[in-house]
């Protein structure tokens, strides 16, 4: 009879723990993990595409030094970031990571605005083909990135609202950093619009 | 006083609903996805439309794989990648877990266009292929103002590199689950049929008790473990303790219900719809 009783205590200890969030935690836990890994899957496809597009590039447009140096310096700086599943719990490391992305992500877009002085560059296949595979790459990181803001946004919201704020606090879940605009303060500033006519 | 406040109420709700309604409106629509040609512009006649939908519904027989046309006249104020993605995300065309769908997007008045590849299909139609077609089968055949002729000629090109794709011919992986699913459904049944009969004679407290022996027994009968049908009874006993409730009209929307079955090919008659493919945004996009 007592056994029933047990049996009795852990369904109802199952329910309760349901009932509170705890197992919704752990699916949306594991969701924005695995939007986050895809969003350095295609990080990572990007960073390696650098390498080919500045050896391809310098092929023709040689003295664009400061452009293709920036791009390098940017690379390497995003290949020595260590990035594990747990930057997802530092805000810190997060805002980093997000910084180094977004100086290749600019760093990028000036060696493929330059480019475009360089008939014979735009003419090379091979360069072609890697504009290709790097604007489409572009455009996966968005995908994921929005995608990854989406499951955090769930996330976020479940931790936070009543009852299972409760059970995040018992359990240690804290909300997780999301993307931000990379260029906040580029945007709000309005551009200045100068024709010369500077007495 | 209190009018006041219902006014301010009002005024507010009001507000909300216009808010939401502009954002919505701000955005192009997607259009319902009712065959594998979608043309909003009437670009491609009757005939046109009907031969592309033709072969790419024995395509989609033969393989397995969805491609699906759809001509717009705009994607502004989105990028046409943007709307692209909105699209296959609503639509999810290409089957579950292989992902092989694929949407030719053409924004017409946007001069621009759209190869939209399914996540199974990124190997056989690499981002660069598809920019190829774009820019040397597409974007010629477009500045002559002949659609129908880039776009079947780009539609050919993906068939075949398609067809070189190797794919499980149809997917038999649900059974697990539609078994579970079953077990589910007959005990929800089984406790609303039995549940509603005896809380009827019995009142809600006896009745519960007596639907949870009844199915407890049915399942003990069924599973022959005593610890599984005493968990499955309590689960009666509680569900049709609670039943009432449930469907006093304010249930909860069934979230669980639909997206993992999303499946269904339509294929035996004229309704289309998406096998629940995925998309992480593959493909490129290109102009004329």
């Amino acid at each position: 009879m007592q056994k029933i009783y047990f049996k009795l205590f852990v369904v109802l200890l199952l329910l309760s723990l349901s009932g509170c969030g705890y197992n919704n935690f752990q699916s949306l836990d594991e969701e924005s993990k695995a939007s986050w890994s895809e969003v350095l899957n295609q990080y990572q496809r990007r960073a390696d595409l650098v390498p080919n597009l500045v050896n391809v590039v310098k092929g023709y447009a040689e003295h664009e030094k400061d452009v293709l140096t920036q791009v390098a310096d940017a690379r390497s700086k995003v290949g020595s970031m260590q990035v594990t599943p747990e930057v997802l719990n530092d805000p810190e490391a997060f805002a980093k990571f997000q910084a180094a992305q977004g100086q290749l992500t600019s760093a990028l877009s000036r060696l493929m605005a330059v480019s475009e002085n360089y008939p014979n560059l735009k003419a090379d296949q091979g360069f072609r083909d890697l504009q290709a595979q790097l604007e489409g790459t572009e455009n996966r990181i968005t995908v994921a990135r929005n995608r990854y803001i989406e499951t955090i946004k769930v996330y976020n919201t479940a931790i936070r609202s009543f009852p299972q704020n409760l059970t995040a606090m018992m359990f240690g879940y804290k909300t997780k950093p999301s993307f931000t605009v990379e260029n906040e303060k580029a945007i709000s500033i309005a551009p200045t619009v100068d024709f010369g006519y500077k007495k | 006083m209190i009018t006041h406040i219902k006014v301010s109420l009002f005024a507010v709700c009001t507000m909300l609903l216009f808010a939401t309604c502009n954002l919505n409106a701000e955005l192009i629509a997607i259009p319902a996805l009712k065959s594998r040609v979608t043309d909003l512009t009437q670009t491609l006649t009757t005939d046109q439309q009907s031969q592309l939908e033709a072969k790419l519904k024995a395509f989609e027989l033969a393989k397995g794989s969805q491609i699906t046309v759809l001509i717009v006249p705009s994607t502004r104020p989105e990028e046409i990648e943007q709307y692209s993605i909105r699209v296959v995300d609503t639509w999810k065309l290409g089957r579950e877990k292989q992902d092989d769908g694929i949407l030719v997007l053409v924004a017409k008045n946007d001069h621009k266009v759209r190869i939209e590849v399914g996540q199974g299909l990124e190997g056989a139609i690499p981002d660069l292929i598809a920019k190829r077609i774009i820019s040397e089968v597409m974007s010629p055949s477009f500045k002559q103002g002949d659609f129908y002729g880039g776009v079947n000629n780009a539609v050919d090109k993906l068939m075949d590199l398609t067809s070189g794709e190797k794919l499980e011919p149809s997917p038999e992986v649900r059974h697990t689950n539609m078994s579970f699913d079953n077990s589910l459904a007959l005990f929800v049944i089984g406790c609303i049929v039995v549940g509603a009969f005896l809380s009827s004679i019995l009142g809600r407290l006896f009745g519960a008790g007596a639907t949870a022996g009844i199915i407890g027994g049915i399942s003990w009968f069924i599973l022959g473990t005593l610890g599984m049908s005493i968990f499955v009874a309590i689960m009666a006993f509680l569900f049709t303790l609670v039943m009432p409730y449930l469907f006093d009209g304010t249930r909860g929307d069934g979230t669980y219900s639909s997206g993992s079955y999303g499946g269904g090919f339509g294929s035996s008659n004229d309704s289309f719809s998406g096998g629940g493919g995925g998309f992480s945004g593959g493909g490129a996009s290109g102009d004329w």
